[in-house]
């Protein structure tokens, strides 16, 4: 038994000092990347972006499930968009609400038999409609199946340009968000085949008439350390995964794609969870199974608002969902490990996906749990114990506070003084209890997995207009 | 038996980690602190701002007309940049007469001068900023500066001297990339390359012939591309030799080009084009003649509408709905050709071109039509599809309707 808690106790603190550095690692390549991100910016106009008869056509594909509270002003921010030339495509995915009803009467919809070649799988359609008010917006009526896959993969054959921009129909995109993402693709079409924006939470912000007002702090606790929790994903972890070309999520809520490369691929996998990673791993896949000279990007300043979880029940099911969707992507790339073929991806992505995001749960709650079990049976140094604890506690604050500081020197969106001080408050107080119930979640979420329940629960939702101001 | 942290401890590590605890609370603290004292620098930083330009735009006109002489502001870092970004905004979006008087002032102020300096002497990020600001005054004695960065070794900087270049749309820039590209090959990606192309070789395209003629390998393909966006009817004959020309981007360009050329020349050899292999020529040829809005160009469009790819059927459409044609005569022979996919696309632009009530009008008071034939072409319209025996009974129905 001690013999087995000393092992664990030893896993625990080379895994935690493993991941811990990693971590560092990763904040330092940011923050190295982000000022020059925004040196770069400068040579890049974007009104320049806003002229060019050399932007591609995009689509903008916006899935919508019961989205009645939000899908007004969703579609009505969209079609505000900056960028030459745009088309829409929203997908209602059977929804038993209001959602086709509510863009009926915003938009004038007027039924239209537009080309849809059905060339992804997907359930057949009920109906076509394209906007009076706005030709450029195509509303795809079709079957329920209750996967966002299989509603992205209806707009996927309904598409024609040549690059297609996902987009959920809670969130809301800044003004100029797809001219700055387009920005590595214009640079250099023939090699980056997909970009990433970041997802800043929308909870507590002020909204008028589809467009974001102020960036505010939410109010809840629970959603202010999910800020911080983007913040430290997003503007750390994503920005330097993308500087070695290994980025494996592009977020569901954002992102842009080259049309031919997504329809090679299949388009999203019906019956996936975590279709934004699974789609990137296969792009992965089949690029570098061609041997092409690709580059997945992440680009930090074009941002989507989002809603996220502002009630506990809420938060665990997405969490546990996300763990789900990892373990199950995973598990279907596991031939790629470790094998040439597949280069750093092999050899450093998915493996350190599977040790520090899949394993993480499993090693931290069998952590407290033998620490627990050798402080009972003495084995256990109590004054390097909590030596150890605090560093960990200190460190970890050291990457929230980064990516704090991170926000603070690129993006500044949070102008208030009072935002800023619970935003670094809550760097200190993010790691008791809120990670120890994260970390439980998310081993549900891997329990769930394993039991075969792969139920997408709804998550409650105030919708865009509750957060609005007049 | 000793736990990990007993090893640690009699190891030495246990003082690592009181040292590893004090650094990481102090730098917490570094942290913290430099978010706050930023803050407020850049708060007093930014009120300062301000102030400066509400000062600065108040005398505008004075600083334009060098009332305000320039050492009143020229030796002041803070505000030579505030004077300067209000001037370079104001070339952006000024009137010509405007756009004149500014980039005298930037002239005469010696700030073009100061910027070429920057760009031909500063290294990093500065001279990127240089070459930007640079480009942005469009003043043609920035161009051998940025030319010379174009030669630099720098990616970064070769990009914003190429956008600058772009942003001068003058043909002398044009000849200093062209000269670059003859020279070095493509160095750059492919599209800023372009975008500057286009931008500075539209008012004399045929700066581009030669290079097109001895370029090899991608940079043909570009400067094809470039050819093919700024293509005038003064090309005329002198884009023809590439119509035949073995890189399918060539031939893209050419078809694009011809769009622009007099009808006459432009229709069998479009037409041939309509045929060709490769997908976006094809594509490129049909947008061609519709652009061409002639009668003469229909049964190329038909033939369009069939075509197995996709985009070639919808821009085929599209052109059709376009055309300065009555609809009824169109609309029967996009029946004709009994392709279920070519009708789809048709009918998608006239719904998206909002005339289908139209072509219901025209249909329905269509006296040249016998009665039966109005009726089917009317249920066809109705439906959206042919008719099942239709279909079968129409020769290539069974080819076109395997298309994807």
């Amino acid at each position: 038994m001690i013999r087995f808690l000393d092992i664990s106790n030893h896993t625990l603190f080379w895994y935690y000092l493993a991941s811990n550095l990693a971590y560092l690692v990763m904040l330092l390549v940011a923050l190295k990347t982000s000022a020059a991100h925004q040196h770069r910016l400068e040579s890049h106009r974007l009104a320049w972006i806003k002229e060019s008869p050399l932007a591609p056509p995009i689509t903008i594909i916006v899935p919508a499930h019961n989205e009645e509270a939000s899908i007004r002003v969703a579609v009505r921010n969209l079609l505000e968009l900056d960028y030459p030339e745009l088309e829409f495509i929203v997908v209602n995915d059977g929804s038993q609400d209001r959602t086709l009803g509510e863009m009926r009467e915003e938009f004038h919809l007027r039924p239209v038999r537009a080309v849809y070649v059905a060339e992804l799988k997907s359930a057949p359609v009920r109906g076509l409609y394209r906007s009076s008010v706005d030709p450029r917006l195509l509303v795809v009526d079709k079957e329920p199946v209750g996967s966002k896959a299989d509603a992205v993969n209806a707009g996927l054959n309904a598409a024609t340009s040549p690059y297609v921009c996902i987009v959920d129909a809670d969130s809301m995109l800044e003004r100029d968000a797809l001219l700055r993402i387009m920005v590595p693709i214009l640079a250099d079409p023939k090699r980056v085949v997909a970009v990433g924006g970041i997802i800043r939470v929308l909870n507590g912000s002020e909204i008028a008439n589809g467009e974001l007002r102020r960036a505010r702090l939410p109010r809840k606790s629970i959603e202010v350390i999910q800020v911080i929790e983007y913040l430290r994903a997003f503007l750390i972890g994503r920005e330097a995964w993308s500087q070695g070309n290994m980025l494996m999520i592009i977020s569901g809520a954002f992102g842009v794609f080259r049309t031919d490369l997504v329809r090679a691929v299949g388009g999203y996998r019906p019956g996936t969870i975590g279709e934004d990673f699974d789609l990137v791993a296969r792009l992965h896949k089949h690029l570098l199974e061609k041997r092409a000279e690709y580059c997945i990007h992440f680009v930090p300043d074009p941002m989507c608002w989002t809603e996220v979880p502002s009630d506990l029940k809420s938060l665990r099911r997405q969490r546990a969902r996300w763990q789900k969707g990892l373990l199950d992507v995973l598990w279907l790339t596991r031939g790629m490990l470790f094998r040439p073929r597949y280069g750093r991806i092999g050899f450093f992505a998915l493996p350190y996906l599977w040790l520090f995001e899949f394993a993480a749960p499993v090693i931290e709650i069998l952590g407290i749990v033998t620490i627990g079990l050798a402080a009972v049976l003495g084995v256990l140094s109590r004054a390097f114990f909590l030596q150890f604890l605090l560093f960990g506690y200190a460190f970890a604050t050291v990457i929230s506070i980064g990516s704090v500081l991170q926000e603070e020197i690129t993006y500044k969106r949070y102008n208030d003084w009072q935002d800023v001080v619970r935003l670094v408050s809550y760097c200190f107080l993010e790691h008791f209890p809120y990670r120890q119930m994260h970390m439980f979640w998310r081993l549900q979420g891997i329990w769930q997995y394993l039991r075969g329940d792969d139920v997408w629960g709804p998550l409650k939702r105030k919708g865009l207009q509750s957060v609005s101001v007049p | 038996m000793e736990s990990i942290f007993e090893k640690l401890w009699r190891l030495g590590p246990a003082a690592f980690v009181l040292k590893a605890i004090v650094v990481a609370v102090a730098a917490d603290a570094l942290l913290l602190a430099f978010i706050l004292l930023r803050r407020t620098y850049r708060k007093r930083y930014f009120a300062q701002r301000d102030a400066r330009v509400f000062k600065w735009r108040q005398q505008w006109d004075d600083l334009l007309s060098a009332r305000v002489p320039y050492s009143a502001w020229r030796a002041n870092v803070f505000d030579r940049r505030i004077i300067e970004t209000i001037a370079l905004d104001g070339l952006e979006a000024g009137n010509p007469e405007e756009c004149a008087r500014i980039l005298r002032f930037l002239r005469f102020s010696g700030l073009i001068e100061k910027r070429i300096f920057e760009a031909r002497h500063f290294t990093g990020w500065r001279r990127l900023r240089a070459l930007v600001a640079l480009g942005r005054t469009r003043a043609p004695e920035g161009i051998p500066a940025l030319a010379e960065a174009l030669r630099g070794r720098n990616l970064e900087a070769r990009l914003a001297a190429l956008r600058g270049l772009g942003r001068t749309a003058s043909p002398k820039a044009a000849e200093e990339i062209l000269a670059w590209v003859g020279e070095k090959g493509l160095v750059v990606p492919a599209l800023p390359l372009q975008s500057a192309l286009i931008q500075c070789c539209a008012e004399r395209p045929q700066l581009l012939l030669p290079y097109v003629q001895s370029a090899t390998g991608p940079l043909r393909e570009v400067l094809g591309r470039v050819l093919g966006e700024v293509a005038t009817p003064s090309l005329g004959l002198d884009l023809l030799q590439f119509v035949g020309d073995d890189l399918d981007e060539l031939r893209a360009a050419a078809a694009r080009a011809l769009a622009q050329s007099p009808s006459g020349l432009a229709f069998d050899v479009l037409s041939e084009l309509a045929r060709d292999p490769i997908w976006f020529v094809r594509l490129r040829a049909i947008v061609s003649l519709g652009k061409l809005s002639d009668r003469r160009a229909l049964p190329a469009l038909l033939r369009g509408l069939t075509d197995s790819n996709r985009l070639v059927r919808l821009r085929a459409a599209e052109a059709l709905v376009a055309s300065k044609t009555e609809m009824v005569p169109v609309f029967q022979q996009v029946v004709a050709t009994g392709d279920r996919y070519g009708l789809h696309a048709y009918l998608t632009a006239v719904e998206n071109a909002n005339v289908l009530a139209k072509l219901e009008e025209e249909l329905q008071s269509s006296t040249s039509l016998p009665a039966d034939e109005k009726g089917r072409l009317q249920n066809v319209l109705r439906s959206g599809s042919l008719l099942a025996e239709e279909r079968a009974s129409l020769p290539g129905f069974s080819i076109a309707a395997a298309r994807p």
